[in-house]
C-alpha cells in the first residue's frame, strides 16, 4: 500500500498544484469577504475531488489494468484513494481552521464552540460528498461517477449553507458540544466507512477490462 | 511443477465465449499463445491474473490456485501488457521507488542495471517515451523482482524490428534459468517461432491445438503439387489444401504422405493460417 500511496503522491504533485492556488484564493475571499460560508467550505470540497481526479488519470494511463497485475489487493487500491482524500481534506481543514481562527480572533469574537462546530461541519460536508461519489466511481468508472459527484457537490453546498444559517442562531451564547453535532460527526464517520466498504465490494466485483 | 495449468476454463461475453480451454505450461518453458485479434488471448491472460472472473474451470499458477491469495502469487509473476499502464507523469526513477514498495523481492540494483542496459532516460516522464521505450520499461519492471513466470500480452506488437529483437533476446536470457517460464501472446507469429517451446493456437475462443513447437514442425509439412497429385494423396494426410490454376498447395501430416513425395518444412505462421482456415 505504501507503493500505491507514493504513486498517488507523485501524481498529486504533478496534477493537483492548481488546487492549492484555487484553495488559497477561496481562503483569502473567506477571510476578507462578507462571510459567505461557501468560500470556507469549497477548498475542502475541492480536496474531495483529488481521489476522483487521480482515478481519472489512473483510467487514462491504464493503471487500473496494470495494478491488477501487481501484488496489491483491490482493497488496498480502494483504501489508498480514501486515505489520500482524507489526508488532503484534513490538511486543508487545518489551513482553513488556522485562517478562520485568526479571522475570529482579529474580529474579537473567537468562540471555541462556534469555531469547532464550523470546522466539524466543513469536514463532514467535505467527506460526505466524496463518500457519495467514490462508490459510484469504483462501480461505474470515473465519467459516470463524476456526474454523481457534481450533483452531490451542488447538494452539499446548498445543505451546508442551510446548516450554517441554522446553527448561527444557536451559538450566540457559550457553546457546548450538543447531541446533534455528535450525531452529525458519528454519521460523517459512519458514512465514510460505509462508503469505503461499498467501494471495496463494488471494485472487487468489477471486471478490469 | 507446472508454471501454469488451465483446466476447462470458460468465460462468456455477449458475442464471445472462451470455450473450455485447457493449457499446461511446464516450468522452464516458453509458450506462445497465437491467435488473430479477438481470438481470446487477452481474455485468457486476464482470467489468469483474475482481472476478470471465470464462469467455470480452474487456473493454477506456480502450483497455487489463482483464486486464493493471488496477490502473493503475483510476487512471482512479471506482467507486460500491450499497453504498459504506468501513470504518464512518472519518471523511471519514481517508477522504481513505487515498485520497491509494492514488490517484496524488488531488486533495485537489477532495475538500475536494466534501465542502463535498455538506455531508458532516468528523468523523462513516461508520457514522453516512445512505444518501444514504454515496452522496455515494462519489461525492466517485470524482470526486476525475481519473477518465476513472465506473462506478456502482445508485448512485441507495434515495436520496430530492432527493439523486438532486443526484447526477444531478453526473454531468451530470462529462460536460461530452468525455473523461469514465459507465457507470451501475440499475433506476430514470427517472434513466437523464434522463442517458444510450446505453441497454442486460439481461434474464436477455442483452442485449436497446443503442442511442442518442434513436434508440430516434425508432424506437419507443406507440399506443392498438381491437382492430380493432390487427389492421389491419402485423405488422412491432407489437413488443408489450396488450389489454383497453377497447381495446389497443401498442409499435410507427414506420416501419411508417401515417401516419394517431397515435403517442404512448414513455418508456424503457415501452420496457424492453414489451421484457422480449416477451422472456418
Amino acid at each position: 500500500m505504501k507503493g500505491l500511496l507514493l504513486k498517488d503522491w507523485y501524481m498529486m504533485q504533478k496534477y493537483c498544484r492548481s488546487y492549492l492556488l484555487v484553495a488559497a484564493a477561496f481562503i483569502a475571499v473567506s477571510l476578507f469577504g462578507n462571510g459567505n460560508m461557501f468560500f470556507v467550505f469549497y477548498p475542502c470540497l475541492l480536496c474531495g475531488l483529488i481521489p476522483v481526479n487521480l482515478l481519472n488519470y489512473d483510467e487514462q494511463s491504464r493503471w487500473m489494468q496494470y495494478s491488477a497485475a501487481l501484488p496489491c489487493t483491490k482493497t488496498q487500491i480502494v483504501s489508498t484513494k480514501y486515505l489520500i482524500g482524507l489526508l488532503a481534506q484534513v490538511t486543508m481543514l487545518i489551513i482553513i481552521g488556522a485562517a478562520q481562527g485568526i479571522k475570529m480572533t482579529a474580529a474579537g469574537h473567537f468562540v471555541f464552540g462556534e469555531y469547532a462546530v464550523l470546522l466539524l461541519l466543513v469536514l463532514i460536508v467535505a467527506t460526505f460528498t466524496s463518500s457519495i461519489s467514490l462508490p459510484f466511481i469504483f462501480k461505474l468508472g470515473v465519467e459516470k461517477g463524476r456526474i454523481a459527484y457534481s450533483v452531490m457537490v451542488g447538494f452539499a453546498c446548498g445543505a451546508s449553507l442551510m446548516a450554517s444559517d441554522y446553527f448561527k442562531g444557536q451559538f450566540t451564547a457559550e457553546i457546548r458540544p450538543n447531541l446533534l453535532l455528535a450525531v452529525l460527526a458519528a454519521a460523517g464517520v459512519g458514512i465514510y466507512i460505509l462508503s469505503w466498504y461499498l467501494s471495496v465490494v463494488f471494485y472487487k466485483k468489477r471486471e478490469i477490462q | 511443477m507446472n508454471a501454469l495449468e488451465i483446466r476447462n476454463l470458460t468465460k462468456t461475453y455477449p458475442g464471445f465465449t472462451l470455450d473450455n480451454l485447457n493449457l499446461t505450461l511446464p516450468s522452464g518453458c516458453i509458450m506462445g499463445l497465437i491467435g488473430e485479434n479477438g481470438a481470446g488471448k487477452s481474455t485468457t491472460i486476464k482470467l489468469i491474473l483474475d482481472m476478470v472472473h471465470k464462469d467455470s474451470g480452474s487456473i493454477s499458477i506456480l502450483g497455487k490456485d489463482n483464486g486464493e491469495n493471488i496477490e502473493l502469487t503475483k510476487e512471482d509473476i512479471g506482467v507486460v501488457m500491450d499497453e504498459v499502464g504506468i501513470p504518464s507523469c512518472l519518471t523511471v526513477r519514481q517508477v522504481g521507488n513505487v515498485m520497491k514498495h509494492l514488490f517484496q523481492n524488488w531488486d533495485e540494483a537489477e532495475y538500475a542495471r536494466l534501465v542502463q542496459v535498455l538506455a531508458l532516460p532516468d528523468q523523462k516522464q513516461f508520457k514522453e517515451f516512445s512505444r518501444g521505450m514504454k515496452m522496455k520499461l515494462g519489461i525492466a519492471i517485470a524482470l526486476s523482482h525475481h519473477a518465476k513466470l513472465l506473462i506478456l500480452d502482445e508485448a512485441t506488437s507495434g515495436l520496430d524490428p530492432v527493439v523486438r529483437d532486443e526484447v526477444v533476446q531478453m526473454l531468451s536470457d530470462f529462460t536460461r534459468d530452468e525455473n523461469h517460464s514465459i507465457l507470451i501472446s501475440s499475433h506476430i507469429v514470427s517472434d513466437l517461432e523464434k522463442l517458444c517451446d510450446y505453441i497454442a493456437f486460439l481461434h474464436k475462443g477455442k483452442l485449436l491445438l497446443c503442442e511442442e513447437k518442434d513436434q508440430l514442425l516434425a508432424e506437419y509439412g507443406l507440399i506443392h503439387c498438381t491437382a492430380e497429385e493432390l487427389q492421389s494423396l491419402p485423405s488422412d494426410a491432407v489437413k488443408y489444401k489450396k488450389e489454383n490454376a497453377y497447381g495446389a498447395q497443401a498442409m499435410v501430416l507427414r506420416e501419411y504422405v508417401p515417401a516419394n513425395i517431397h515435403i517442404s518444412p512448414i513455418s508456424i505462421e503457415e501452420l496457424f493460417v492453414f489451421m484457422v482456415k480449416e477451422a472456418k
